[in-house]
């Protein structure tokens, strides 16, 4: 049976000749995409009458009848066509090539054309609220950038110690870190609880399917059953093998901003240590482990970078650091993982890049600075604000709402009130302004873009039918 | 009445492809009709100036910068002198250009249009509408096909793609599939003589547990071609079932990949690589199998599946764009493009394969009486028919022509060749877009009153036509009989080869 066998009998239901439609009409006999476009009814309800003049002269609204009289006045017409052979006379028209058909190879059959195209089929309306919730990524990232801005030419005045500020960023991080690790763990407890429910049900539903399935797909089916532990032990094997290698991977994971996380949580290798001590407790050590490395290869390097790139002059360092910091801002993954796109972009845009960019910035403003300290303070900052943080929003983001949305706020305030201390040049009652500014401004514009993306999405269309290439769906188990 | 017909491509012989061998086949049988065709392609290396093939094809391989892959530079008036000679030279009236992703055959179709011929446009590939390329296309189309007399597709879903794509009346779009040469693909000779005593049937397929079912892939191992499919079907296709082998011929890019699974999996022993085999090679490498699979993502008609059943083949296939349309379901089986679907359909065809369900005996007879190129030519020849008048406009589009039907949207053969109407007709393609195209069109059209000038026709000699077959006009109750007459001329001319 192929599928475009039934279709006609199917097709009186979904005619509806209303008087509205019918109203919008303004050419009968013309099929353009629109006709696709506007109705949620399949475009075919609109032009009742019959582009090949079937239904026109037996009562335009085509009932299935009407149109099997209208193919045999066809037929007759046509029957001195010489390719009308036909072994089958049956009178409806097949969306088929392989069956000689009595009508001509231009006929349009008007209940079958475009019956599979599909208008915007993963369309989601955006929602006010969520779309302003959702915008809290930028608008946190944007103040992080600011706030860095800021901070650095509060550095460059030589109005903040660096120290200061690195001292500050340096506990918040540890905070941060504390907190995180201990939502790993409260991550990892959960999905072995749903590791453990998920198998039981595999095993039930493997057992139904597999009833269900024909004869022949069965032993397959068992050996999916058996295969997959075995592939994952097998990958776990390999990439748990060295007891440094995880730690090693986790801290190249942060910097680079990727969502190191659910990777992380989901491998079991850290088990299959024979090591007296638990395999959070390695990792831990294994983090602060690469932290001090990162802290004294700072150390080291900081002369060199505070020499890097004295040369060049300062217009062309500030020109350079802030298209490095757009590039920061426009390539950030703030798809924050999750979902299936997220996957795409981050293919296409690696996080890396925004990442390398702002970090870039950051070497190249600290030539400008006067001494080693300063150039290792600011180096330190721009690690912890453009590598490690956004780790921990984007964890946070998934935890808690609530914690997110003040810490939006805080950082809101922040940014507004660094921005105004630094164009005041020191005073405080600009810090309340400009917060209080920024805030309101801020609100406002995530308000107005949200409200413009729901008023675009009406532009929309995107069109989809069976000449689209097919997206294989495949278990990457061989990889 | 017969016509003189210039068939426009980029791609043509010596390239190998579906196209080349399309308008190879149907220009071949519209000469056996008694027109004159000539076709005009770009200069492949080595092969430059005028030749003949078989049956007095005439090819004019014109010079021309190639861009990618044999597609050569979209310069949308440089093709304009050198195109309007060989049309006055050869006194063509009916322009036909194939394949939309060959500038050359647009800016043909432009240019006819300019010099008042009838044109004509195949289409043999679909397009989405979401990415860049496909945007630029659908585009370039649309300002082509904004001016045309008829379009011509291969499947109903390329049908419905293309008057998506170029926003045309359905009714100027004709489906007519591809064909094979059925005498090119036959199955294996001995199998017609194992046949039952008791009943006559073929037998040849009562196989046995344990004889070893091979499955068959000739494509070129692109994406697009389902090759990640196939590279995820195999291993788990070969441990469900232990007596079955793989013939894999094409090559590509996923090449790789493919050899990477076999090793994976040491497959080696049961998995054969032939590497890129020539057309001609096709049916040889088929007939080596029970099964061909066909794991394509997309595929407007997909003559591959039709050769296989042709050769006597079982077909397990994707239901991807036009596959659905092209064979009868007792050859078939069908799949989503998933993973788990491929293999439970291949299984399931050779569990129907082991316990004799299937008469693939019988497959080639059918397929031959389903597709040939002389049905195909004749169906063409009805569009030329069409276009030029010979066929009432009723009889043609059917009785309900013309009504609310602007100038804009003319229809082939009333469509009026007035440069204003054929202005209206591109004004409408887009509120920058038409305004660019008929820009174009004033510019080609100075440049056609130009060349009237500068280079008159009664300057240019016109050719002396290869001697001309006797017109073969169906009579409405002779087909079969003309069918099965140029079945006979076609497997005469066939077997000279293509170039004379």
């Amino acid at each position: 049976m192929t599928p475009y066998e039934g279709l006609p009998a199917k097709s009186p239901a979904k005619f509806p000749v209303s008087g509205s439609r019918k109203a919008q009409i303004l050419d009968p006999s013309r099929l353009a995409p629109e006709d696709a476009f506007y109705a949620q009814s399949p475009p075919r309800g609109r032009r009742a009458p019959s582009p090949l003049g079937l239904g026109l002269g037996v009562g335009g609204n085509g009932t299935p009848k009407a149109k099997g009289r209208a193919g045999e006045a066809r037929r007759k017409r046509t029957k001195d066509r010489g390719r009308s052979s036909s072994r089958r006379r049956k009178g409806a028209w097949k969306k088929l090539l392989w069956v000689k058909q009595s009508y001509p190879d231009n006929y349009t059959d008007e209940y079958t054309f475009l019956d599979h195209l599909q208008r915007n089929p993963r369309l989601q309306p955006y929602e006010f609220w969520r779309l302003v919730a959702d915008s809290t990524v930028i608008v946190q990232h944007v103040c992080s950038v600011i706030i860095f801005v800021c901070c650095f030419t509060g550095i460059f005045q030589e109005r903040v110690s660096p120290v200061t500020v690195v001292g500050w960023s340096s506990s918040g991080t540890v905070l941060g870190w504390i907190l995180w690790d201990f939502w790993v763990g409260q991550e990892e407890r959960a999905q072995k609880m749903v590791e453990e429910a998920e198998a039981s049900s595999i095993e039930g539903e493997d057992g139904s399917s597999a009833s269900s399935a024909t004869s022949a797909s069965v032993p397959m089916r068992e050996k999916d059953a058996v295969g997959i532990p075995y592939a994952n032990g097998n990958a776990a094997a390999s990439s748990g093998g060295p007891g440094i290698s995880p730690g090693i991977s986790l801290a190249v994971g942060h910097p680079t901003g990727a969502p190191t996380f659910a990777s992380y949580s989901h491998l079991p290798p850290y088990g299959d240590q024979t090591s007296s001590l638990s395999p959070r407790t390695q990792q831990r050590i294994a983090t602060i482990k690469s932290a001090i490395l990162i802290y004294c290869a700072l150390l080291g390097l900081s002369p060199i970078l505070k020499s890097l790139t004295k040369s060049t002059t300062s217009d062309s360092i500030w020109a350079i650091s802030a298209w490095l910091m757009g590039i920061n801002v426009a390539f950030f993954d703030y798809g924050g993982g999750g979902g299936a796109n997220s996957d795409v972009t981050r293919y296409r845009f690696p996080a890396s890049l925004s990442t390398n960019a702002a970090l870039m910035a950051s070497t190249v403003l600290a030539s400008r600075l006067s001494s080693t300290t300063h150039v290792f303070s600011l180096t330190l900052f721009s690690i912890e604000v453009f590598g490690l943080f956004p780790v921990f929003r984007r964890h946070l983001r998934h935890v808690s709402w609530r914690a997110n949305t003040v810490l939006s706020f805080l950082l809101v305030v922040a940014a507004g009130g660094a921005i105004g201390v630094t164009v005041s040049g020191g005073r405080w009652t600009a810090a309340i302004v400009g917060s209080v500014l920024g805030s309101m401004l801020i609100v406002l514009a995530m308000g107005i873009c949200s409200w413009w993306l729901i008023g675009l999405q009406k532009y929309k269309n995107e069109i989809h039918g069976p000449w689209d290439p097919a997206r294989p769906i495949i278990r990457r188990r061989w990889d | 009445m017969t016509y003189n017909i210039a068939m426009v491509c980029d791609f043509f012989f010596p390239q190998p492809g579906g196209v080349e061998s399309h308008i190879y086949q149907l220009s071949t049988k519209l000469i056996d009709r008694g027109h004159k065709v000539i076709v005009i392609t770009h200069a492949y290396e080595g092969r430059t100036g005028v030749r003949y093939l078989t049956n007095g094809l005439k090819v004019y391989h014109v010079p021309f910068f190639v861009l990618y892959r044999e597609t050569t530079f979209p310069t949308v008036f440089s093709f304009f002198p050198i195109f309007r000679n060989i049309i006055i030279r050869e006194s063509v009236e009916i322009v036909h250009g194939h394949a939309s992703l060959s500038s050359f055959c647009h800016e043909a179709i432009l240019h006819a249009r300019t010099m008042g011929l009838r044109t004509v446009f195949t289409d043999h590939s679909l397009f989405g509408f979401a990415d860049a390329a496909s945007i630029l296309t659908n585009k370039l189309l649309k300002f082509t096909l904004s001016d045309v007399d008829h379009v011509i597709c291969v499947s109903h879903t390329c049908k419905e793609n293309t008057v998506l794509r170029a926003s045309l009346d359905p009714l100027m779009v004709s489906v007519i599939p591809n064909a094979v040469v059925a005498e090119n693909f036959r199955p294996l000779a001995h199998q017609e003589h194992v046949t039952s005593p008791v009943d006559g049937r073929p037998l040849h397929h009562s196989l046995r547990p344990h004889d070893t079912i091979t499955i068959v892939v000739i494509s070129r191992l692109f994406y697009n071609k389902g090759t990640d499919l196939l590279i995820a079907a195999i291993p788990r296709i070969c441990a469900a079932h232990p007596y079955v082998r793989f013939i894999i011929a094409g090559s590509g890019p996923k090449a790789i990949d493919v050899e990477q699974m076999l090793e994976r999996n040491v497959l080696q022993d049961r998995v054969d690589m032939l590497g890129p085999v020539r057309h001609e090679e096709v049916r040889d490498v088929m007939v080596r199998g029970h099964i061909y699979l066909h794991p394509s993502l997309t595929e407007a008609f997909g003559t591959v599946i039709v050769e296989a059943a042709s050769c006597g083949l079982y077909v397990v296939c994707t239901r991807v764009g036009g596959i659905p349309e092209v064979l009868p379901p007792h050859m078939t089986t069908f799949a989503k493009p998933e993973e788990d679907d491929l293999v439970a359909a291949t299984s399931k065809a050779i569990a129907a394969l082991r316990q004799g369900r299937l008469e693939t005996g019988r497959f080639h007879e059918q397929v031959r009486t389903m597709y040939s190129w002389t049905d195909v030519a004749e169906r063409t020849e009805r569009v030329y028919d069409g276009i030029s008048g010979v066929l009432s406009e009723e009889e043609f589009y059917g009785s309900s022509t013309g009504e609310g039907w602007s100038a804009a949207r003319g229809r082939a053969g009333v469509q009026s060749f007035a440069l204003i109407d054929r202005l209206k007709r591109y004004y409408g393609c887009g509120i920058w877009a038409g305004k660019l195209f008929c820009l174009c069109v004033v510019i080609d059209y100075l440049i056609f009153v130009f060349l009237e000038l500068w280079a008159p026709r009664d300057r240019i000699d016109a050719v002396r036509d290869w001697p001309r077959k006797p017109p073969l006009r169906e009579s409405s109750s002779a087909t079969n009989a003309a069918i099965g007459l140029g079945r006979k001329r076609s497997a005469r001319y066939r077997d000279q080869g293509w170039e004379g």
